[in-house]
């Protein structure tokens, strides 16, 4: 590819359709290399600065309501992160964790708020370290994206860089003043250090997919007129102090990685809304963190400005299971009640699959490796050591070696396809992919259950049986055997 | 301390829901204003000509009565206009129980149903062989029984009545004649707004007219006689300069002549070969639409309240619209066969040069290339006729008219002053009675002889009686003696009168020096057209 051989041809011009088509497009496999040859380098370690990950698979993010209402770890978590480190995924990134109450997207998950956290996060370290696996924590906060802030969050506007109610649940915002930033980054600093005294390999920034991070970086979102608003330089300063005040706390050897759009398209539901980043913009964020070599040391490439978006995760909305599970969200947000009307709608349900669908566009596995392949070139132009990651759909070797071996990043993360396959490394090391029966089909109803059900694969063709019953009792298996073994026998 | 306070999406949940209401609110209000004040509802009539009779061509919204008040007038005012209410001025009902009388239509407007008049009030007209018969409709003739006039000087007096109270409208239209049977509601709105409207509207319409309130009614007259119409007649253009354009109509402004251009009604049948033809007995226009239009103000329609879509339906019906047959059959023999060929031979000589006639095949001949002084102006000094008619048509006032629906596509631009009067075709010429265009002469037969009377020799009635509707079958015309009515109730007509001479279309070219008997024959002809 042109992109590839002479990066420094590329203008503007050509980035801005890149982020219209290109990233459309699926990543060049070469059907030269023998699958041991993808093998090879799909197991080959990564080396980080201060981090070496066995192979290049990572579990991202991955949460489901597993633990205490009021963010204490619970044992299933431990079972859970287990599961992945068993099917020989290189490194884990932690479940969604909110450094704040405040900044909870969901009830029941993990928290890193107060050091009281930390033995239970150290629990989580040690479990998967015996499998020789890394596990690195995302420290996270909502903002406005706050799809069950829980009791504690009940009278309270949430945290954001803007008053502007989100665009898709109506969540309502408050503009944080220049103090409850400062407030913020301490408490993702506090995070990271947590991490670090708990065992844990690393932390990633949550700067993706709509959260707070996302919400000061966007220019889709943000609408402030202070220091942390107008140009991108500004709308980055709250993340880069962000990474200082973690430095300051963790020391420069503690692997730090940022996980970011590479283009926001923001304007995915409503196409009067403002596009949001350009992958200029991220190129500028991206170089920012570095921070003279101070910054993080890695990045996770994503893309879409909320949470869900139709790029991420990459695939089918079932609009049966909307209307199964959204109804617990009708109390979030000012504009529920009007999706949940269109899902029931036998004419709104349809288009809104039909929009979500033409939205994301034709490629699903290696969505934002074009994306990753420009970021990574213009970045590893100033610092070699930086490594880039990218998620989207990815569960073949051939595509995964493929977008390593191109150079669109130097490892992949997995999501659903591994709560398909908690082995698929395994499958991988011998294998293109599961059987076609065991593919994750990217319908999304893991995505959609998780408002209310345990965090598993809800797809009824993937399992064994010959009747519908005796698939979804081979489902129901599947899907429990997060609670086991239980704490107590 | 409230203990259960909302959420702030619980607050603006709540809000946005009173929001919701309000626009929902705010859209029924909007949709009930519309439904109510703005728009308004017509009776529709599937057939032409029940939709020319009682079909709304859009009078009511301006000029209409509230069809209470309107039902409600006759038995307020029953010592001026007894028993038989409108009929009194030749309104025609087509059964006792009718509610509403022929060419009149109703349309409800701001949630009132209205009455005002349509085509047909002016263009139907009735007969009787005998004065027994009942009388028979013949629909798109000219009325032979409108009283036009008296009609109008009625509702004028009515707004400066003392007699016309709220009060004294609501106990009329509580009567068991009206029934109107109205709730307390209606009464409040009827005495607090129709009522003070209705007189509002009348004594608008008396400052219009007052050059006819002041004149010939038993006042001193202004500046000069102005004279009744009688039935079936009609001064087109001098109401239009007042109503429509607010002439002056003072002495300074307007001369006698021009003020007395009663006219009678015209027929309305067989539009389509008229198309192009000069319209109008002075031959003002050559297009049938705006012919229609412009008669259509006469009625009440106004530019702004003008059906146009229910005129059309309007023309469309009488576009091909028959004339009607003579209704008594001719005698199967061959003597009259040898009058009816002399007459058509002495017809097509004397007549069908200026008027057409029946071809071979028995269609009536329209085409000016056959005939070609059809349709076209025949010099006033030529013709000689009364000039007054033609005089009231002014240039300045066909300028006005040509100002009128500017902006539309259907804005008048044929209205044209011209030398004289225009030559009509004679189709139907039977049901058309009394004759010339100020409807001077009774009978055709009449109108064969000259206007100047000597001894012992016949010639055309200086002063008789119009309204009757009884046909003289062997003159051709309504019986104009009196016969069979008391004189009072008929109006007599006096050709010494301005505007109401009974001179010209006379002398050797026009026949009225043939013998008596080629007279004959020439009538007996006619009833064939």
């Amino acid at each position: 590819m042109l992109l590839g051989q002479f990066p420094w041809l590329i203008s503007t011009t050509y980035i801005d359709d890149l982020t219209q088509g290109e990233a459309n497009m699926a990543p060049e496999v070469d059907g030269t290399f023998l699958h041991e040859d993808n093998a090879a380098l799909i197991f080959s370690p990564l080396q980080f600065r201060h981090l070496t990950v066995k192979n290049r698979l990572f579990r991202s993010n991955l949460s489901g309501m597993f633990d205490e209402y009021n963010g204490y770890g619970g044992h299933t978590r431990l079972n859970w992160e287990e599961k992945f480190a068993k099917g020989g995924i290189g490194c884990i990134i932690s479940s969604y964790t909110p450094v704040a109450v405040r900044g909870r997207i969901l009830i029941r998950y993990a928290m890193i708020d107060n050091d009281d956290k930390i033995p239970f996060w150290r629990e989580v370290g040690k479990r998967v370290h015996d499998y020789d696996c890394r596990f690195i924590m995302q420290l996270s906060h909502s903002g406005r994206q706050q799809d069950m802030g829980g009791v504690e969050n009940l009278f309270k506007k949430a945290q954001s860089s803007t008053s502007q109610t989100d665009f898709f649940h109506g969540i309502l915002a408050q503009a944080m003043t220049v103090s409850e930033i400062h407030e913020i980054v301490e408490e993702f600093a506090q995070g990271a250090r947590r991490a670090q005294k708990a065992g844990l390999d690393g932390v990633e920034l949550h700067g993706a997919n709509g959260y707070l991070i996302t919400q000061f970086l966007s220019s889709g979102i943000n609408d402030r007129t202070d220091d942390y608003g107008g140009p991108v330089e500004n709308r980055a300063r709250f993340v880069l102090e962000i990474v200082r005040a973690i430095r300051r706390e963790v020391g420069p050897d503690f692997h730090l990685q940022m996980k970011i759009n590479g283009v926001d398209h923001n304007n995915w539901l409503y196409p009067w809304k403002k596009k949001g980043n350009t992958l200029e913009d991220t190129v500028t964020i991206c170089k920012m963190l570095l921070d003279d070599g101070k910054g993080v040391d890695s990045f996770h490439i994503s893309s879409g400005s909320t949470f869900p978006h139709p790029r991420n995760p990459p695939g089918d909305i079932s609009i049966q299971n909307l209307i199964r599970w959204y109804g617990g969200m009708l109390s979030s947000g000012v504009r529920t009640r009007f999706n949940y009307a269109i899902f029931n709608n036998p004419i709104g349900g349809p288009l809104f699959r039909w929009l979500w669908q033409v939205r994301r566009g034709k490629i699903i596995e290696g969505i934002n490796a074009a994306y990753s392949k420009y970021l990574r070139t213009e970045i590893t132009r100033i610092d070699p050591s930086v490594k880039f990651l990218c998620t989207g759909g990815f569960q073949h070797a051939s595509n995964i070696a493929g977008v390593i071996r191109d150079g669109s990043c130097d490892g992949i993360s997995m999501g659903r396809p591994l709560i398909a396959n908690n082995d698929l490394p395994h499958i991988l090391r011998t294998a293109n992919g599961p059987i076609k029966q065991k593919e994750c089909t990217y319908c999304n109803k893991c995505l959609l259950n998780d408002l209310a059900n345990p965090l598993g694969c809800y797809e009824v063709s993937r399992y064994d049986g010959d009747t519908f019953e005796e698939k979804w009792e081979n489902l129901m298996k599947d899907v429990m055997s997060v609670f086991q073994p239980p704490l107590f026998r | 301390m409230n203990y259960n306070p909302p959420t702030p999406v619980e607050r603006v949940v709540a809000r946005n829901r009173w929001i919701s209401w309000l626009i929902v609110l705010l859209l029924i209000l909007a949709a009930l204003y519309w439904l109510i004040f703005v728009n308004q509802y017509v009776v529709a009539y599937q057939d032409g000509r029940e939709h020319f009779k009682y079909g709304s061509i859009g009078s009511e919204p301006v000029n209409g009565f509230p069809i209470l008040v309107f039902k409600a007038l006759p038995v307020m005012f029953r010592d001026e206009l007894g028993s038989t209410g409108y009929r009194r001025f030749g309104l025609l009902y087509e059964t006792e129980q009718s509610e509403l009388p022929v060419g009149m239509s109703r349309r409800i407007v701001t949630g009132v149903e209205r009455v005002w008049l349509n085509c047909a009030v002016c263009h139907v007209g009735t007969y009787r062989l005998s004065l027994t018969d009942k009388p028979v409709f013949v629909y798109g003739a000219p009325s032979n029984n409108l009283q036009l006039y008296e009609l109008v000087k009625f509702f004028l007096k009515v707004g400066s009545d003392p007699r016309f109270t709220a009060a004294n409208l609501i106990t009329a239209i509580d009567s068991p004649e009206v029934g109107g049977h109205i709730n307390f509601i209606d009464r409040v709105i009827y005495r607090y707004i129709v009522f003070p409207r209705v007189q509002a509207g009348l004594s608008l319409l008396a400052q219009r007219f007052a050059f006819l309130a002041k004149q010939n009614d038993g006042s001193t007259p202004h500046y000069g006689p102005y004279y009744d119409w009688g039935p079936g007649r009609v001064d087109t253009f001098n109401p239009y300069k007042a109503t429509q354009f607010n002439f002056p109509m003072d002495a300074a402004h307007i001369t006698t002549a021009e003020l007395n251009g009663s006219a009678d009604f015209p027929a309305i049948w067989q539009q389509h070969p008229r198309e192009g033809l000069h319209l109008h007995w002075d031959g003002n226009n050559t297009s049938i639409d705006e012919r229609n239009l412009s008669a259509a103000l006469g009625a009440g329609v106004t530019p702004v309240t003008v059906d146009i879509d229910a005129i059309h339906r309007v023309r469309d019906w009488i576009w091909d619209l028959p004339a009607p047959a003579f209704p008594v059959p001719p005698p199967n023999t061959d003597e009259y066969s040898k009058v009816l060929t002399r007459g058509r031979e002495l017809f097509a000589q004397y007549c069908a040069g200026c008027h057409g006639m029946k071809n071979e095949a028995g269609q009536y001949d329209y085409d000016p290339n056959h005939y070609p002084k059809l349709g076209q102006i025949e010099p006033l000094d030529r013709i000689g006729t009364d000039p007054d008619r033609w005089a009231s048509y002014t240039a300045n006032f066909s300028a006005a008219q040509n100002m009128l629906y500017a902006g539309y596509p259907w804005r008048f631009t044929h209205f044209s002053k011209t030398g004289g009067y225009a030559n009509q075709p004679l189709d139907g010429i039977w049901a058309r009675s009394p004759y010339l265009h100020n409807g001077s002469v009774p009978t055709l037969r009449d109108l064969l002889e000259p206007s100047a009377c000597q001894a012992g020799k016949p010639c055309r009635p200086a002063k008789w009686y119009r309204g009757s509707d009884i046909l003289d079958t062997a003159k051709v015309g309504y019986q104009s003696d009196g016969y069979g009515y008391d004189l009072k109730d008929l109006f007599q007509y006096d050709t010494s009168i301005s505007g109401n001479s009974n001179k010209g279309h006379e002398g050797k070219a026009y026949g009225t020096d043939l013998f008596r008997g080629d007279k004959d024959a020439i009538v007996e002809y006619m009833k064939t057209l």
